[in-house]
């Protein structure tokens, strides 16, 4: 009875043993097809979370031609006229009209800043162009500007902190076609002091 | 038992979840396939693979029908792609404030009158551009003013419509002018030119357009 029971016994332990292995092994079975899973729903959810990932061949003339570089904020005597140097960037193979082209159905280059902004432009000087011609019309003399230039700008400040949206209109194209005119904001925050 | 009903609801459970993250990627694959033809697609300058500084324009709307229109000449006159069935149209579209269009105008005059005995047309369409707004009437006079001076001065013997920036969606966005679209006699769009060409690569493509190869 004795030998029955610790046969038994150890039947038991064995069986608990064998049932505690394949438990363990189930488990790892069930945590490999779990993390499977996941990871297969990772990868089915991951295009979703990412628009861009098969977003086709971009356009290189969209957006503007030119950026606004700095300065980003600049102080001047309230109510004093002062000078400001406005920097701003041409895309690499574009060009744009200086503010005044050779011819009169070209679109200047104008800095302007919207009237009731605490702002006044007293004046702007612009760069002069460079004469360029181009392959396709060498007999055509254009005044534009290329890579960086700078409009020195005369400003009038209200007492305070004005943040102003100016603009600068211009025409940009490269050497066989053009962009439409665009009008871009120049965001300055002017104080007043 | 408990646990295999458990284990079984889990299994299902996910696979619920599986069914609907693949639907919802499905869904999303096709949403963003919607949206890309949609945008009329988009015409693109693709650098080309010879050398990365010359972009190759690529016009969806090759070997598509050209997208019809109706639109006014300066005399207020509506005309219709349409009404040109049966002929080779060039749709040609310029700006007043572009100097490669008209540089090749001159060139498209020429064509013009030589190609038209075989049913050859160019709809010269202006555009303005985006800072003209819909109801600035003394803006829309000067450039109506501007184009009138443009097509006196070169004889243009082709109708010229304004309003082009209306057709931007479904010719490509019409990002840089000059923009030139080849139509046969099918109203199927057989060439693409982005920006000023040849006068030679235009006839190449007028003569391909009336069916007559190059």
């Amino acid at each position: 009875m004795s030998a029955v029971r610790t046969a038994n016994v150890a039947d038991i332990e064995a069986e608990i043993k064998t049932q505690m292995c394949g438990s363990s092994e189930r488990m790892t079975v069930r945590r490999k097809l779990l993390l499977a899973i996941v990871a297969a729903l990772l990868a089915v959810a991951a295009p979703a979370q990412s628009p861009l990932s098969d977003s086709p061949n971009r356009s290189i003339t969209h957006g503007a031609a030119v950026q606004y570089l700095f300065p980003e904020q600049v102080t001047i005597p309230a109510g004093k006229p002062s000078l400001v140097a406005l920097h701003f960037q041409i895309a690499q193979g574009f060009h744009i009209n200086s503010n005044k082209p050779k011819e009169d159905f070209l679109i200047p280059t104008v800095f302007s800043i919207p009237a009731a902004s605490g702002v006044a432009l007293r004046s702007a000087a612009y760069p002069d162009g460079t004469d360029i011609t181009l392959p396709l019309d060498p007999g055509t003399r254009l005044s534009v500007y290329t890579g960086e230039f700078t409009i020195e700008t005369r400003l009038v400040a209200e007492r305070g902190n004005h943040l102003v949206q100016a603009s600068l209109r211009y025409q940009a194209c490269d050497k066989n076609a053009c962009m439409p005119p665009k009008t871009i904001t120049v965001p300055i925050d002017v104080i007043g002091q | 038992m408990k646990r295999n009903t458990l284990v079984l609801g889990i299994t299902l459970l996910l696979l619920a979840v599986f069914a609907w993250a693949g639907w919802a990627n499905w869904e999303y694959r096709k949403q963003a396939a919607e949206k890309r033809l949609a945008m009329a697609e988009k015409a693109e300058l693709i650098p080309a693979g010879g050398d990365a500084n010359v972009p190759v324009f690529v016009s969806p709307l090759m070997n598509k029908p050209a997208p019809n229109f109706t639109l006014e000449n300066l005399n207020g006159q509506r005309i219709s792609l349409a009404s040109y069935k049966g002929k080779a149209v060039l749709i040609n579209f310029w700006a007043t404030w572009c100097g490669p269009c008209k540089l090749e105008t001159p060139w498209l005059v020429e064509l013009r009158n030589q190609y038209a005995p075989q049913g050859f047309e160019v709809l010269g369409i202006s555009t303005e551009g985006d800072d003209l707004a819909a109801d600035d009437k003394a803006g829309w006079n000067r450039d109506k003013g501007a184009i009138a001076a443009f097509v006196e001065q070169n004889h243009v013997p082709y109708p010229i419509l304004i309003n082009g920036d209306s057709l931007s969606k479904p010719y490509g966005g019409l990002d840089e002018m000059p923009t030139s679209y080849f139509v046969d006699r099918n109203g199927n769009v057989v060439a693409a030119v982005l920006g000023l060409t040849s006068k030679a690569d235009i006839e190449s493509n007028i003569r391909k357009s009336l069916g007559a190869g190059k």
